[in-house]
């Protein structure tokens, strides 16, 4: 066993910017935000600008470790103006950018490194001893750090069934390690984007915001925001919509998680709510207020206010929803919406 | 006296007499409990500081069937959006209902709620009779299909404890009351998982997308995918499951079982003549070499086979649910008025639902039974019985009343 005992050199720390001993770094310095906007720090805010077009452009943030000083600021500021956006994609987009050139160095770096790091995410992580004859592992990770970064990871060699497990600890090879830290970069840079209320920010800060909107409009186009077009159209339902709905209409009695999912995705791709509804009236057990009351409930006009999403594929196997899944969901289908989408595109 | 009376005089006297104060509930203050009364009625976004308080609303109230959340909440009795989830205990049902035994067919009914017709084994899409919809299941909690309910909860506290790695005092086992098992993990490790990390253990609980192309099969045109087989040396989670798996079924395998499992001819033949050697190799290596004669897609199917052997039954939708209500433990269960009893782990081989689930041990109540298979209380066995008055002890004619297979006598 080996326990973290290295120090982060200012080299890493441009490295891995969002890591705790960077912010506590940047704190020292005792930086205002109004400091960023004034040409002193010109240098900074061009290189933080940098770092969210090159996520926008490329999906990958390079690092320029030239001047670590540079980098290590750059990092929360390229943040903030992320944030400023206010924009999604753009977020989310930033977000996976730097957790991809994470990805990209922390794989090469020595165990004793990537194990420091993986204890700045309070990840409870051991190497592998010699004696355990584990190779091609190196790492044991419990089981709870591995679920919380791998269930986004559609690959079925990431499905925790599929990995050596015991004690509690899954085993690891290194760059599997270092992918799913890169994932836990990932996260705890979205959250950090999650911010409901900015502060008030410089002009300059705005105007870059603005600017870096102009240039994902320019570049990545509408399309990757569109919204589902509003007609709806059965023949573009997965095989699992298809048989619910059918049994919905048909008055068959279906669990209330099938219930759910329909629901859910009728609503997702516009269906009025009149309509479902209707849909559920030949049911023997129909209630209209009720079902009234949970279709608005799903779609969120009422109660909480968030729309609910249908289930993935994933679950919706768990729960033996997914019946008969065809080739397109073999190939590329995680989401039920998603086939429809694309089914829709195809189908034009 | 009406069976309701009856059943309700009943749960208000072991609420108020025998309801043990040492039950426990961590962090109860944060829990939310909800009740099903008597009167149809379902009462939530309940919460106590205490089980004396929990108690005392138990005698005053008389519920039919309690619950606490397995969630814990800043504002337990807050409505849904407002409770403030703050984690939540890791939950495994296991109920009869999800495997399949033999017996069902035998002891299981449905009714038409429409015409009142009553049949048995699996339920129809429709009554035979009035073509009504609304039927309605009635089980029973039957040896056979308690005992499939334990062996299932033995396997997964086998997973929890080797795989997962908790402990004995982090796992609490009971008896759900009726027809299954409850395995509560409480930990601070999972209270902070979330519906698609608790999906994750789910599916490798069941062995939902377990990848089951040869783990173990060596050759060089075979193709190692399987992620357990790069380390030989490795004999644990699920590659231990299938070695251990395939050599219990081949070590006492009939040809019968074979053509079962849709083989052809000779391919069984190989297998059985070959059994001893494959088992040799399963037992020094934990492998299984090319046999000639017995191709891949063979070896897969057989190895699919072990793998839902291996797997445990579960209700998945409890698991992932982080709001669950789940039954309180030492409350009566309204269909038996059985108790949900507490199973210790290491005696659970011993543990006897209808001797250790039993609340009510003393008295004798006159019933005019329905229709009931032979059953078993303590020591005793009883029936079966079809339209005939008798005279049960408490918690036999308890258990046929809550079952709606009985009636009480007036005037015994
Ligand atoms: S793969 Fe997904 S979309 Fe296809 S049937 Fe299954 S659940 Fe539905
Ligand atoms: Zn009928
Ligand atoms: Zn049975």
């Amino acid at each position: 066993m080996q326990t973290a005992t290295i120090k982060f050199t200012k080299n890493d720390l441009a490295k891995y910017p969002f890591l705790k001993e960077a912010a506590d770094y940047v704190k020292t310095l005792e930086l205002k935000i109004e400091d960023l906007a004034s040409p002193e720090f010109s240098q900074i805010l061009e290189r933080a600008k940098e770092r969210v077009e090159e996520a926008i452009l490329y999906t990958i943030v390079s690092r320029k470790l030239q001047n670590e000083e540079v980098e290590i600021l750059s990092f929360p500021t390229a943040t903030m103006l992320a944030a400023a956006t206010e924009n999604s994609f753009i977020k989310r987009r930033y977000a996976l950018a730097e957790a991809k050139q994470t990805y990209n160095d922390l794989k090469f770096e020595p165990r004793a490194k990537i194990l420091a790091i993986a204890e700045n995410f309070q990840w409870k992580i051991l190497t592998v001893n010699a004696e355990e004859a584990a190779a091609p592992y190196e790492f044991k990770l419990h089981f709870t750090n591995y679920l919380k970064n791998t269930t986004s990871l559609r690959e079925r060699k990431w499905k925790l069934v599929n990995r050596p497990l015991t004690h509690g600890n899954v085993y690891l090879t290194k760059n599997e390690t270092a992918r799913l830290l890169s994932e836990e970069v990932r996260r705890h840079i979205e959250k950090r984007l999650e911010i409901k209320e900015l502060p008030k920010l410089p002009q300059k800060i705005t105007e870059t915001a603005e600017t870096l909107k102009s240039l994902t409009i320019e570049k990545i186009g509408k399309a990757e925001i569109e919204g589902i077009p509003k007609t709806v159209n059965k023949e573009a339902f997965p095989p699992c919509i298809t048989a619910l709905y059918e049994a919905a209409s048909k008055g068959r009695h279906i669990s209330h998680i099938a219930r759910f999912t329909l629901t859910t995705f009728l609503v997702n791709i516009g269906m009025p709510t009149e309509n479902i509804v209707d849909l559920f009236r030949a049911s023997s057990d129909f209630n209209e207020r009720l079902t009234r009351y949970q279709v608005e409930h799903i779609a969120g006009e009422r109660g909480s206010r968030t729309r609910y999403k249908p289930p993935k594929c994933q679950t919706l196997q768990t729960h033996g929803v997914c019946t008969n899944p065809d080739t397109q969901c073999k190939e590329k289908t995680h989401h039920p919406l998603v086939y429809y989408r694309k089914r829709i595109r195809d189908l034009k | 006296m009406s069976s309701l009376t009856f059943t309700h005089e009943m749960f208000r006297k072991y609420y108020a007499e025998d309801f043990p104060l040492n039950t426990s509930v961590p962090f109860i203050e944060k829990r939310e409990f909800g009740f099903a009364l008597f009167e149809n009625q379902m009462v939530r976004h309940k919460s106590f500081r205490s089980i004396e308080e929990v108690k005392f609303f138990l005698q005053s109230f008389v519920p039919c069937d309690v619950y606490f959340s397995c969630a814990y909440y800043e504002n337990p009795t807050a409505e849904m959006e407002r409770k403030n989830w703050l984690g939540a205990d890791l939950i495994f049902d296991i109920d009869a209902d999800h495997i399949p035994t033999p017996c069902e067919r035998i002891h299981d009914r449905w009714v038409c709620g429409n015409c009142g017709f009553v049949g048995r084994g699996v339920m129809p899409e429709r009554c035979p009779l009035c073509s009504g919809e609304k039927l309605s299941a009635e089980t029973w909690p039957c040896e056979v299909c308690l005992e499939a309910a334990k062996i299932e909860a033995i396997k997964l506290l086998d997973v929890l404890q080797d795989d997962f790695g908790f402990s004995k005092s982090e796992l609490r086992v009971f008896f759900s009351g009726h027809r299954g098992y409850h395995v509560h993990v409480e930990c601070e490790a999972v209270k902070a998982l979330d519906s698609m990390a608790r999906k994750e253990i789910v599916d490798y609980v069941s062995g939902l997308g377990l990848e089951t192309s040869l783990p173990h099969v060596k050759e060089r045109s075979f193709k190692k995918r399987f992620p357990l087989e790069t380390v030989k040396s490795f004999s644990f989670g699920w590659s231990r499951r299938l070695t251990d798996g395939l050599q219990t079924f081949l070590s006492s395998v009939k040809e019968d079982d074979l053509r079962k499992l849709g083989f052809r001819k000779d391919a069984v033949n190989v297998i059985m003549q070959r059994k001893d050697g494959i088992l040799r190799d399963l037992y020094n290596s934990g492998m299984v070499h090319t046999v000639r004669g017995v191709g891949l897609k063979t070896w897969e199917k057989l190895v699919k086979h072990i793998a839902t052997l291996q797997s445990v039954k579960i209700d998945t939708v409890v698991t992932t649910d982080v709001h669950r209500l789940i039954r309180m433990p030492e409350t009566l269960n309204s269909k038996t008025g059985f108790k949900k009893a507490d199973v210790q782990i290491s005696a659970i081989d011993d543990f006897d639902p209808f001797r250790d689930a039993i609340a009510f041990r003393k008295g004798m109540v006159k019933v005019r039974v329905l229709d009931v298979p032979k059953f078993r209380i303590g020591d005793e066995t009883f029936g079966p019985y079809r339209d005939r008055k008798v005279e049960l002890p408490t918690a036999a004619a308890l258990l046929l009343v809550c079952k709606g297979r009985a009636e009480v006598v007036e005037n015994v």
